[in-house]
């Protein structure tokens, strides 16, 4: 029943396809590197045009690269095209007034964009209901970068203006005037009610109209004439005819920009139409958009290069025919021409929505509007036919439709309520992160707010730098594999933040992994790169605090001894072996930390990763390193110095849903001491009351607990720790931990490695998997030998209460049992 | 991943004369080639787009000589110039190095004449240096002279060649020549892991120790 919100005239959308001009001769750049494909640039460039919303134009949804430099472009089309009423039905003068405003309204919107439109003829004028327009494909001659990236003149016979003839016909004439004339075709032919010229062949129109340029009457009246058409020329209101006239001026400088023609008092009564709509005080909520709309499409299984092979657009032909006549001893192919009759296809093919309606057809209305705020019982029990996909593992969610459709809704209508709904959006990002909408959630769980777009204006990209070199020889290299991040727009962007980034961070420096740091952000907000630069603005305190200092390497030590200590916490038995075939973190997890995994993983992994991360602290990095390792552990155990290294060098699958599942599990399993650190932004009372010295921190092998930890290990949950007490009894008798169990050091011999050597309690530490082994002592010496020794013996959870047994004491006398003799 | 690693581990015939193994460095300004240098030498392979080297990388590859192995033990370091601290941790204890530049480009090769003497001051005395020009394969858009390059490579008693990862271009044959010059009397040793593991861990206690100093 609910499908029919879906069922909306102007949600439609279908595809056009053309190729790019392909590269001949020289393949490489004069860096060496191979030349960007012009389908890549076409890709880059057009991205742009997703962002341009107007009544009067057709949105642009999506770009799809095919095989042999083939674009595909997706883009709403609904209505009927304009030269479908041609010699039909009449438009009365007022319906053309309103028509031609409209286009005036599209072309001035796009102009002000810097875009040209340049192919405007009643063919891509689209008409909806009540003589609505909208205009389609305004943007080919745009993304073509004016045409120089296609080998097919963008040019509408008839409507061209005769400086666009004069251009040539590789000409790229950018002139927004050429707009205006084309608008001037379009209006003549709807008065006059027929195409112009219709009869002749190609060479006769191109001369009709560069005839027009000679002869000093009205063209429009020289038109009209020609079509027979002199009597309808004079019932045309004089205001219209006027404005018409201008349009057809041969003169460039003397037509009218498109925004003197909006002036023209023939209009002035739609403005105030427009305004008194524009009065109202809130816009209705959205239930969906077209965006959201053609990505369930997709996920419910619609294929745009599909529907185009089913429609003949793209035809396959046997690899054989591709195969080249003849190759030259130089290099040079013959016989392979694509036929140029095929490189421009004007045809455009609707894509069918029946099966996402019958997809959707039992999702009740309700769910259209998500409650947020309230949650009473009586809607709570409708609450329960919604969708449960939560089971499921993460990378079917993302591509289950219905429940995309739940969390799109959901999520963006929290989105809307942003910052004010943060806490909701925190908690729903928990769950999962749909992917349409990642880029906007990332930025809200990143709190970024404000005018961060007034920000980014005002810090200077340009100046040259004496880092520009490294940025340039590093962005070509960066997630290449990519087609945003590897299209000239993308490296032009990429470069941008970063120099932005480090005019605005004058202590720190562009350290190499910068940029694959950067590159997530971008990706997700390729049109917006201030906000790209935002979410990268305030990543980097959270989680990488000083990592870009130019002598970082204190921070980097300290993080590193912070890994490997996690990991004999956590794991002696690999420490022990990565210990023993000196295997340091030093050696391969430099790049993990510095870039967060940014440049040991491809995007579509980082997203995942990073989905979690976000909603974690500075210390959930290491336990993803951890995790990683874990996931290695039985090769790693297997191997020695070189195999291990070879691995990393060359980071075999991991698995992230897995991986992230298991980090998630041991941050929380892990007392927040065990990994704080003092090179961390985040304030951490940890950190106060265990300052550390890093050259002690590289010497211990196990970590250390502050004593807030241990008392609430001790007073929570007594079952989650055993506490050692390594003083000699006689001490221990005096006073001692409630439950506690005394293994006096000096019992011990620790020159064979065996827990047997601790007495009575080995039984107690051997058969430990979960519990946290608190080793409390009073002598530095003891507090060193005896946790490396159980680390040794393999058992886990081994940390040691910073300051020793005496910080107990002032604290919290209810811990202890004191016996006074 | 796991063929390279035992073609590597076990070469063929290891049973069979000599096997010696070698450290080996890459240094050299960023961009210049030296990951792809060590990629076409041990995969055979060739990325357009090698990504860029953080820290530093490790493989390993086999080259025969004679009646002898030769293993090379290849850590390819990152070329930016503040990754420079970390290049003492790789370079302390190596046998060889292979200083590239890229001939297209003058500032790179002047970079790598600082590295040489680096190298020549602060590594071990008998280390064997190669100079190699990198980018043969964009000759038409040199900026670097054979003749300068050749000129100081013989001042300074450095191997050279010019070399293009891109078309495989003498990347077997410098460090087949390194190869050739190592002295091959020292650490002979048997074709079983634990002699390999060993000598590994000293040499690289050896570079945690340079690399706490450093830092």
């Amino acid at each position: 029943m609910s499908a029919t919100l879906l069922k909306n005239s102007e949600l439609q959308f279908g595809a056009t396809t053309f190729f790019a001009k392909e590269h001949k001769g020289e393949t490489c750049g004069s860096n060496g590197l191979p030349l960007t494909p012009n389908s890549i640039i076409i890709y880059g460039k057009a991205q742009k045009l997703k962002l341009f919303k107007h009544p009067n134009l057709c949105t642009y949804l999506d770009i799809i690269r095919g095989k042999h430099e083939r674009t595909v472009i997706v883009s709403q089309y609904c209505g009927v095209p304009l030269s479908n009423y041609l010699n039909k039905e009449e438009f009365s003068f007022e319906d053309i007034t309103k028509i031609a405003y409209q286009i005036f309204l599209a072309l001035n919107y796009i102009h002000e964009k810097k875009i040209v439109h340049r192919s405007l003829s009643t063919e891509n004028i689209l008409v909806q209901e009540k003589n609505n327009i909208k205009l389609f494909n305004y943007g080919l001659f745009y993304m073509t970068d004016n045409g120089k990236l296609v080998s097919f003149p963008i040019i509408q016979l008839i409507y061209a203006a005769p400086e666009v003839y004069l251009d040539g016909p590789n000409g790229n004439l950018s002139n927004p005037k050429v707009d205006v004339w084309s608008a001037g075709i379009v209006l003549a032919e709807l008065v006059l009610n027929k195409p112009l010229w219709q009869s002749l062949k190609v060479g006769q129109r191109i001369r009709k109209v560069l005839s027009l340029v000679q002869g000093n009457t009205s063209i429009f009246e020289r038109i009209a004439r020609e079509h027979n058409c002199y009597e309808k020329y004079l019932s045309v209101p004089d205001d219209l005819k006027q404005v018409i006239e201008d349009c057809l001026n041969i003169m460039p400088c003397d037509r009218p920009t498109v925004d003197t023609v909006l002036k023209n008092e023939l209009f002035a009564h739609f403005k105030t139409v427009n305004q008194t709509n524009r009065s109202k005080i809130c816009e209705p909520f959205e239930q969906f958009t077209i965006e959201e709309l053609y990505h369930w499409w997709q996920l419910a299984g619609g294929d745009v290069l599909l529907e185009l092979k089913k429609q003949g657009l793209i035809r396959s032909s046997p690899p054989i025919l591709s195969l080249p006549q003849m190759v030259l001893i130089d290099g040079s192919i013959l016989g392979q021409e694509r036929n140029p009759a095929t490189l421009y296809d004007s045809r455009i093919i609707q894509m069918p929505l029946e099966g996402l309606y019958q997809r959707f057809e039992h999702i009740p209305l309700n769910c259209y509007y998500p409650l947020i705020h309230s949650k009473s019982e009586i809607l709570s029990k409708a609450d329960d036919s919604s969708y449960n996909a939560e089971k499921l593992p993460l990378v079917i969610r993302e591509k289950d439709p219905e429940h995309q459709f739940h969390r799109v809704i959901l999520l963006r209508r929290l989105l809307h309520g942003y910052p004010y709904t943060r806490d909701l959006i925190i908690a729903e990002s928990i769950k999962d992160i749909p992917p349409l909408l990642r880029g906007q959630i990332w930025a809200a769980l990143l709190n970024v707010r404000g005018d961060y777009q007034q920000e980014y204006i005002k810090i200077d990209k340009e100046t040259p730098t004496a880092t520009d070199r490294q940025i340039e020889v590093d962005i070509p290299r960066c997630h290449q594999y990519n087609e945003l991040l590897s299209s000239s727009e993308g490296h032009r962007k990429l470069k941008r933040i970063l120099k932005a980034w480090i005019y605005k961070n004058s202590q720190y420096v562009y350290w190499q992994g910068l940029d694959s740091l950067t590159a997530p952000f971008l990706f997700l907000n390729f049109n917006d790169e201030a906000k790209a630069f935002a979410c990268l603005s305030n990543f980097i305190p959270k989680y990488l605090h000083n990592f870009f200092l130019r002598d970082n390497s204190a921070i980097i030590q300290e993080y590193l001894s912070k890994f490997s200590q996690l990991i004999a916490f956590q794991d002696p038995v690999l420490a022990n072996h990565l210990e023993s075939i000196n295997f340091i973190p030093e050696l391969f997890a430099i790049p993990w930390f510095l870039t967060m995994f940014s440049h040991v993983f491809p995007l579509h992994k980082i997203f995942h990763l990073w989905d979690k991360l976000i909603l974690g602290d500075s210390s959930f990095p290491l336990h993803v390193g951890l995790s990683i390792l874990t996931q290695l552990r039985e090769t790693l155990l297997a191997s020695g110095f070189n195999e291990c290294i070879l691995l990393f060098s060359d980071l075999p699958e991991v698995d992230m849903e897995q991986c992230v599942n298991f980090s998630l599990d041991t941050y929380s399993t892990t007392p927040k001491s065990i990994t704080a650190r003092t090179q961390q932004s985040e304030k951490s009372p940890y950190i106060a009351t265990m300052d550390i010295p890093v050259q002690d921190l590289n010497k211990e092998k196990f970590p250390r607990i502050s004593v807030d930890d241990v008392v609430s290990l001790i007073r929570d949950d007594n079952d989650r720790a055993i506490i050692v007490d390594i003083r000699n009894p006689t001490h221990y008798a005096r006073s001692s931990v409630k439950g506690s169990i005394n293994i006096p050091c000096s019992s011990i011999t620790f020159g064979e490695i065996n827990i047997e050597n601790v007495g009575i309690h080995s039984s107690l530490l051997k058969k430990n998997k979960d519990k946290i082994v608190v080793v409390i002592g009073s002598e530095e010496a003891n507090l060193d030998i005896f946790p490396k020794f159980l680390i040794h013996c393999h058992i886990p959870k081994v940390c040691v209460l910073h300051g020793g047994f005496n910080v107990l004491l002032p604290i919290t006398p209810t811990v202890l049992i004191q016996n006074q003799i | 991943m796991a063929n390279r690693t035992s073609a590597a581990q076990r070469p063929n015939g290891s049973t069979q004369g000599k096997i010696c193994q070698f450290k080996l460095v890459l240094l050299g300004e960023s961009a210049v080639g030296k990951s792809s240098l060590v990629l076409r030498f041990v995969k055979g392979q060739f990325h357009e787009y090698q990504e860029s080297t953080i820290g530093a990388a490790f493989l390993t590859q086999t080259v025969c000589l004679d009646d002898t192995t030769v293993k090379f033990e290849i850590w390819d370091t990152a070329g930016q110039e503040r990754y420079h601290s970390l290049a003492p941790m790789y370079y302390r204890g190596a046998q060889a190095a292979i200083v590239v530049y890229d001939i297209t480009n003058q500032d790179t090769f002047a970079r790598a004449k600082t590295w040489v003497k680096e190298l020549q001051r602060q590594a071990s005395p008998n280390i064997v240096i190669a100079l190699a020009g990198n980018k043969q394969d964009l000759a038409n858009k040199r900026m670097v002279e054979y003749e300068e390059a050749q000129a100081h490579a013989e001042e300074n008693g450095l191997l050279f060649m010019e070399t293009s990862a891109k078309t495989a271009m003498n990347v077997n044959d410098i460090f087949l020549a390194i190869a050739k010059k190592l002295p091959k009397n020292e650490q002979t040793t048997g074709p079983g892991g634990s002699g390999q593991g060993r000598r590994l861990v000293e040499g690289d206690s050896g570079a945690k120790a340079a690399g706490n100093c450093c830092k």
